[in-house]
């Protein structure tokens, strides 16, 4: 799973979303390293709504504009806990193989 | 808002460079986005969206919008639809050196029989339908995406009927061809079990995705 992708599946773990909160949301769980471009966003959800791992949840007018708010599907929740679950063990060998080498400490 | 109308209107137009089922459903959303991220005092199009929205339009026109678990098996199932027109190609390409070869050794046929045989026998509608099978194919990973249980009972009865009478051949293919014929088809087999197993049975793997590489690394 690319970065960007885990980066929205988790913003949406958090609760419902629309398109901008999901920007605002990726940027502060990344500390500001990883800014979503509404093309790339949207072209992300179009794909994770295909495959069924987000859903829209409801949607609003506010100020003369559509906001559509996007959750997590069951699936999507899953593949979420399975990837942080992969990412946890790969961060937790490469730090115990560093202190074992003395790299860090 | 006056003074934004440049830029949205700047914006509306790289939009309709996107597929339309896409625009209908989000341009008006996208919009909103697009308004919101921009910095304040803007008037224009920036240009780094101005390419991110190019690159999404392109990413979007390309491919069916099946899963993405599904994208291995129909391109298996390509190939194995490509495998059996060239094995047609080339039981035509032979024939003829086959019906001599044959007459050879059976001198009571005569070359009419042969063909009729080798026709008849080594041509089964699988290999000849071999467009029509490839398109089944395609029909059943849309079907199956969209859950059909009956389109996918359906495949199965007319895939099954057609291996079974390319079973049957394959006895008939073995004693013309020989071992390079049983290895062909062993592999023509192979490859079709192989689509159709990861069309009924999708990838559970967690990780089928890769969309995004402009993403991946840090970006500001």
């Amino acid at each position: 799973m690319q970065e960007a992708t885990f980066l929205i599946l988790t913003a949406l773990a958090g609760g419902s979303l629309h398109g901008y909160g999901i920007i605002a949301q990726v940027g502060e769980i990344s500390g500001g390293r990883v800014r979503l471009r509404a093309g790339t966003l949207y072209t992300a959800l179009d794909r994770l709504r295909a495959d069924k791992l987000i859903g829209v949840d409801y949607e609003e007018i506010v100020d003369g504009r559509l906001r559509r708010y996007y959750r997590l599907t069951p699936a999507g929740r899953r593949l979420l806990a399975a990837e942080a679950a992969r990412l946890h063990a790969h961060a937790t060998a490469a730090l115990t193989r560093l202190s074992l080498a003395g790299g860090v400490a | 808002m006056t003074e934004s109308q440049p830029m949205e209107r700047g914006y509306r137009r790289i939009l309709a460079c996107y597929p339309r089922a896409f625009r209908r459903e989000s341009e008006e959303e996208i919009l909103a986005v697009l308004m919101a991220t921009a910095r304040p005092g803007q008037r224009r199009v920036a240009l780094a969206e101005f390419a991110d929205l190019i690159r999404g339009a392109l990413r979007m026109h390309r491919g069916p919008r099946l899963p993405r678990a599904l994208l291995i098996p129909v391109r298996l199932a390509y190939v194995g639809a490509a495998a059996e027109l060239s094995v047609l190609i080339a039981l035509l390409v032979t024939l003829a050196g086959l019906t001599s070869a044959a007459i050879r050794s059976y001198p009571d046929f005569n070359v009419a029989q042969w063909r009729a045989v080798l026709l008849l026998a080594h041509l089964p509608a699988a290999q000849a339908g071999a467009p029509i099978l490839l398109a089944l194919w395609v029909w059943l990973a849309c079907a199956n995406a969209r859950g059909n249980r009956a389109g996918r009972l359906a495949f199965w009865a007319v895939w099954g009927i057609i291996k079974a009478g390319i079973a049957a051949e394959a006895i008939a293919v073995i004693a013309v061809y020989g071992i390079g014929g049983a290895l062909a088809l062993a592999v023509l087999i192979l490859v079709q079990f192989g689509a159709m197993g990861l069309i009924f049975y999708p990838s559970k793997d967690p990780l089928p995705y890769r969309p995004h590489r402009q993403l991946d690394p840090a970006q500001r």
